[in-house]
């Protein structure tokens, strides 16, 4: 919202304030550790502590990414140059580089996002306008309560209902991971029936999870605009209805749901971290958990960092579409 | 729209049902009567723990893994401890947090959203940009990493609660003090020397009161559904049974779902986290109604 709250907003300021909350991000990662109580890095190296490393190796690769013994300024620019130029550290779990494992493990959040949030925005924008074009009847009754229910309810709770159905009683569809372990398959084609059969129970959770909110933001807004001047104009000049709910009202309804993207893309990474919990999907949110629980501090801070960066991309995407679609942003004079 | 905003709440009334006029009372929805009575009961539940509950969560006083029997309703978990007697107490540790961490987030949300939309100038801009940052970040991860380095207990999951959902709160609290600032009765009373103490306490918070009781309902909502999240992810206080926490215990039990047990070990608590949170929604929804009667 504040997007349009703005609209002096110059496309190179907008990317100012990005790089401005980026570099925030950064230092926040820097110091949440150094900061916070217990010390819980030196604790790595501590002998005497529960967490100590006792890889060798390990230990040495730990020691000389964090460089504890170093003054604070040091730290700091050495890790601000280490995570501009894309050295993220170790794993301790499983001494792997932290880069490789989020390569490893980003395209399956990627794909798994990007699908549920083209899904729940489809079926947001065509349920939104109906329900709001039958305001007060029973299908909008019914899809609002739904949406109520459904945005509100955890996202796990939704992915276990999903799975116990589909996955455990049924049987129709695998119940864990992103595809069958050690397939080898023939043709491209194969492939993409697999993954999709993988991806079809967490991605309707996904989405579930999401289109309530979207549905009530399209719903609420269109039945605003529905009251607007032009929308009597435009009636009174005759035009079909189905013209007048897809070409005028909805239309009108995109800006705020654009301006809104940037919002959603948060909320599809918080449900993410659920849904590839519950299904043991290979992405971030699966190495996020496994990093939780070993304590795998680099890794932990390293997909923060990226997740973080995917974010705000989007976040600046979302400010760049909304300034082309709407004339106001775009012109602040007019 | 906005001259219907403005109109007292009887008038309100008065226009939308001519019926009450005559003293008929229409029945509240029934996802208030829902609402309540899962609240009534939860609260109900965990007043009442020790003695509602057949065991001590904590006790070993069956086999693992017992199918459900008179002796234990829901079975036993992996440790032989009583299902039924750990989702009673479990309703302590959500209430409590819901509790602890929506007073939390709105004392947050009232201080920075308060003190910007009041002050206004240099202290509103970059408290409101501290917002838009926080607002912009993914908040689930930046959650995880805070979780991970504080190390687990409840004072800690309500301390993160809070920090995670007081922003988008105190910018609509800063949005409506800005705008009691510049009424007329408020201009005055400052004209007349009432000091800022004075006048936040006399004028501008029986204003933003409703806001309040909204926010705290709301925050309450979120803060049920994250506590089961963090405690989901293995985030939480592993000494505080919480029902998330039985969620995640059930769920490291390799081929949960391929036999049945799911259904008295995984479903119960995912249900009573769902029911509660569903049921503060609608006691939020029902009060947005009530004040704000405009686009149901």
């Amino acid at each position: 919202m504040w997007v349009l709250n703005n609209p002096a907003k110059s496309v190179r300021a907008t990317l100012g304030s990005y790089l401005l909350t980026l570099w925030i991000v950064l230092t926040l990662n820097f110091l949440l550790p150094r900061l916070l109580p217990g010390d819980p890095l030196a604790a790595l190296l501590d002998s005497e502590s529960s967490d100590y490393v006792f890889d060798p190796t390990v230990r040495s690769a730990l020691e000389s990414y964090y460089g504890l013994d170093r003054p604070m300024a040091e730290q700091y620019f050495r890790y601000l140059r280490e995570s501009i130029t894309g050295d993220l550290g170790q794993s301790i779990r499983l001494n792997q580089p932290v880069n490789d494992l989020i390569l490893a493990h980003l395209p399956w959040t990627l794909l798994l996002t990007l699908t549920a949030l083209a899904a729940a925005t489809l079926i947001a924008l065509v349920s939104g306008a109906e329900a709001a074009w039958k305001r007060g009847s029973p299908t909008d009754r019914i899809l609002t309560m739904a949406s109520v229910v459904v945005s509100n309810a955890p996202v796990y709770f939704l992915g276990m209902m999903l799975i116990i159905v589909f996955g455990a009683w049924l049987d129709w569809l695998p119940l864990a991971g992103g595809r069958t372990p050690f397939a080898r398959y023939d043709t491209l084609l194969a492939a993409a029936i697999d993954i999709g059969r993988h991806l079809l129970l967490p991605a309707v959770s996904l989405t579930a999870a999401m289109v309530g909110a979207k549905f009530l933001l399209v719903r609420n807004n269109m039945v605003g605009i529905l009251k607007e001047d032009f929308m009597l104009v435009a009636r009174s000049k005759g035009l079909p209805s189905s013209r007048l709910k897809w070409a005028h009202a909805l239309r009108n309804t995109l800006l705020p749901f654009v301006a809104h993207l940037a919002a959603h893309a948060s909320m599809a990474i918080t449900g993410a971290v659920f849904i590839e919990t519950l299904f043991n999907y290979p992405g971030m949110g699966r190495l996020i958990f496994e990093a939780v629980g070993a304590r795998d501090y680099p890794v932990i801070q390293g997909a923060f960092l990226v997740v973080a960066l995917v974010v705000l991309t989007a976040n600046l995407l979302a400010d760049w579409l909304n300034t082309y679609l709407d004339p106001r942003v775009r012109e602040p004079s007019a | 729209m906005k001259a219907s905003r403005d109109l007292p709440l009887a008038a309100h009334r008065a226009r939308l049902a001519p019926a009450m006029s005559d003293g008929f009372r229409p029945p509240p929805p029934w996802e208030m009567i829902f609402a309540l009575a899962i609240l009534a009961l939860m609260i109900a539940a965990a007043a009442f723990a020790p003695l509602l509950a057949p065991y001590d969560p904590h006790d070993f006083v069956g086999r693992p893994l017992e199918r459900p029997s008179a002796m234990h309703l829901l079975g036993t978990n992996d440790a032989g401890q009583d299902i039924l007697s750990e989702l009673i107490f479990g309703a302590r540790i959500s209430l409590a947090v819901a509790l602890g961490a929506a007073v939390g987030t709105m004392a947050l949300s009232l201080l920075v959203g308060g003190a910007a939309g009041y002050s206004g100038g240099w202290l509103d801009a970059l408290l409101m940009r501290m917002v838009d940052v926080m607002m912009t970040l993914p908040s689930l991860p930046l959650l995880i990493l805070v979780a991970t380095f504080l190390r687990e207990g409840l004072l800690q999951t309500m301390i993160i609660i809070s920090l995670l959902y007081w922003p988008a709160k105190a910018r609509v609290i800063r949005a409506q003090v800005q705008s009691l600032r510049q009424r007329g009765y408020v201009r005055m009373a400052r004209s007349f020397g009432g000091s800022r103490a004075y006048i936040f306490r006399r004028h501008i918070m029986p204003q933003i009161g409703p806001l309040i009781v909204f926010g705290l309902v709301t925050a309450a909502g979120q803060a049920v559904a994250m506590e089961a999240g963090l405690a989901f992810l293995g985030l939480g206080d592993p000494t505080a049974k919480s029902w998330g926490l039985i969620m995640r215990f059930a769920l490291n039990l390799p081929g949960l779902l391929l036999t049945d047990r799911w259904l008295w070990w995984l479903l119960p608590p995912s249900l009573c986290v769902t029911c509660l949170i569903l049921a503060v929604t609608f006691i939020g929804t029902g009060l947005e109604r009530h004040w704000q009667p405009r686009l149901t």
